[in-house]
């Protein structure tokens, strides 16, 4: 099974690594806009499907990142700078927007980073000195790595897939770590968790800050791949695009932005030979599949592969030491 | 010999009810004290105030001497106290292994060597020997969910143990346990109890399993206690039999 794994993360490797040079402008800046919205559901991810910490301002951190860049930037900051500066900022005010954690969960947690969401859009849109309000910001450069300009839709591109593959890599050490396991425990069953010694206020903390992280660091990329940014692109509405990415793909599923990201940015896209349909024919696909397959797409396909295994005894009858 | 945990003068309301009521004893280094009483009589609830999982209206809790009133769980946890609880508390989508580890890891170094150390925080022999221990070997690698009740339990017992605590409070380790595997389970904890010298409090309902486990017991009722003593002394005591264990 592993080895299956394997073999398809190396054929989806390679597939990203060679899309660009089969796509036109469009469809390279589609694959760009998937790589970078990946990032910010990799960290929703981990918060929401890992640590069970729901959010709904993954896309005000997206916002904060882009900001950050588009402000830094041309302010004569070297672009790295700013893209550290992005995720530095993030980390520092998700790790504020987790305090509330501590103290609320599920629904109410929600009101609360739906209202910081808010909290973030309002300020983007009415401090204009500093963000020039709703006339945004346009023109953000693309960077230059040791010689290696980024112009290009196909060079930045791959910067964007660089970044990806360096903060998924982050993101699985983590994971397979013992902080990855607190995470899980944090989700299941946190006063278990407390009693086993676990800190869970600083995991909680520290869930919302690395996630959060992330999405600062999309945003930094963000920025530069679209070249404009103004505040409604960062409101709720692209805060709900990540939870459905994490949520289709399959939330606590280290693959599942990944997958959820490419059908959330592809499949509009596809549906538009729908014509003026295609954003009800997109709703009505994701309410299908949410009320056959909770688990997301990589939940349906394990299902399938648990389906093809052949059948085996059920752990409980091991023994005779089973209560009745 | 010295005192483990000392409980002094522990109550806890919950508004007008007063669910613990002025509970002293103490707990030595080394033996089994057993908690025993009809339900609501308020153990349960002492357990959660002793644990930091409640904050006590009043009185004073401490262990090895050291004052650890309103103390959070997990702290008390790295002073080598721990428990489980009355409900199955395993993590159903980590294996048996996995829930081990995990059980252990927090006493292993710092959050940062935790996150740059070995996945398994140099755990997996410990674990493995717990399993072995809790004649779990065959399920290792098993999701705990998919576990029977029974084992559930025992994994929940074994999980107490993985951070090598010096006082484990065990809440109805027996409920829904069969009679095989209640066998193993006393055995297991009274093995642990005389090659580790690790000390416990066991509240339980079924009275051979506390009566034969047990050195001391001490008996609740409503919220207070009625008596203290060896199991032989709890047995003959008539404000016992008339309130609890019945002729």
């Amino acid at each position: 099974m592993m080895r299956l794994g394997g073999i398809v993360v190396a054929i989806a490797s390679a597939a990203a690594i060679a899309a660009p040079f089969f796509l036109k402008p469009y469809g390279i800046f589609l694959i760009s806009t998937w790589a970078v919205l990946t990032i910010a559901a990799i960290g929703l991810n981990l918060t929401l499907g890992y640590a069970g910490q729901i959010s709904l301002a993954q896309g005000a951190f997206v916002g904060i990142g882009a900001y950050t860049v588009a402000l830094l930037v041309p302010a004569g900051v070297p672009f790295f700078a700013a893209f550290m500066a992005a995720g530095l900022l993030s980390f520092a005010i998700g790790w504020v927007l987790g305090y509330p954690a501590l103290r609320v969960q599920h629904h109410y947690l929600a009101f609360v980073t739906l209202a910081f969401s808010t909290l973030v859009f309002l300020v983007l849109r009415n401090e204009e000195w500093l963000t020039n309000g709703i006339y945004g910001i346009a023109g953000t450069s693309r960077p230059t790595l040791l010689g290696w300009q980024t112009g290009a839709a196909r060079d930045f591109y791959f910067l964007c897939l660089g970044v990806l593959a360096l903060l998924s890599l982050a993101t699985w050490w983590m994971l397979r770590s013992p902080w990855g396991r607190a995470f899980v425990a944090l989700r299941e069953n946190p006063v278990r968790a407390l009693s086993l010694g676990l800190d869970t206020r600083r995991y909680t903390l520290m869930a919302f800050a690395i996630g959060s992280s992330l999405g600062g660091l999309s945003g930094a990329l963000y920025a530069p791949l679209v070249q404009f940014i103004e505040p409604s692109s960062f409101a709720l509405g692209l805060s709900f695009n990540l939870l459905l990415m994490v949520i289709v793909g399959g939330s606590g599923n280290f693959f599942g932005p990944f997958v959820g990201a490419l059908i959330a940015v592809l499949l509009p896209e596809w549906l538009r030979v729908t014509q003026g349909y295609y954003l009800i024919v997109y709703a009505a696909a994701v309410m299908v599949m949410m009320a056959f397959c909770p688990a997301g797409v990589l939940g349906l396909i394990e299902r399938a592969g648990g389906m093809l295994r052949p059948p085996r005894k059920a752990a409980g009858a091991f023994t005779d030491g089973a209560a009745t | 010999m010295t005192a483990v945990l000392e409980v002094t003068n522990l109550r806890k309301a919950f508004g007008g009810i007063v669910a613990v009521d002025g509970v002293s004893f103490e707990v030595r280094a080394g033996e089994i004290l057993g908690i025993i009483g009809p339900n609501g009589s308020g153990k349960s609830t002492l357990f959660n105030c002793v644990l930091g999982q409640l904050q006590p209206s009043g009185g004073e809790v401490k262990v090895d001497g050291r004052v650890v009133t309103g103390f959070r769980p997990s702290d008390l946890n790295r002073l080598g106290v721990s428990r489980t609880f009355q409900l199955l508390q395993v993590f159903p989508k980590l294996s048996v292994r996995e829930n081990l580890i995990l059980a252990g890891q927090e006493h292993q170094g710092n959050m940062l060597t935790r996150l740059l150390g070995p996945s398994d925080a140099g755990l997996s022999k410990a674990a493995d020997q717990m399993i072995d221990f809790f004649k779990l070997g065959h399920l290792a690698d098993e999701p705990a969910g998919g576990l029977s009740y029974g084992q559930q339990k025992l994994l929940d017992a074994a999980m107490a143990f993985m951070g090598g605590p010096r006082l484990v409070l065990l809440d109805e380790p027996a409920g829904g346990v069969n009679l095989t595997m209640l066998g193993d389970l006393k055995a297991r904890l009274a093995e642990i109890n005389r090659e580790k010298r690790a000390t416990f409090v066991v509240i339980e309902h079924n009275m051979e399993f506390v009566m034969s486990l047990c050195s001391r017991v001490v008996v609740m009722a409503e919220g207070k206690v009625l008596a203290i003593g060896t199991p032989a002394e709890i047995r003959a005591n008539t404000a016992v039999i008339d309130a609890y264990l019945g002729h």
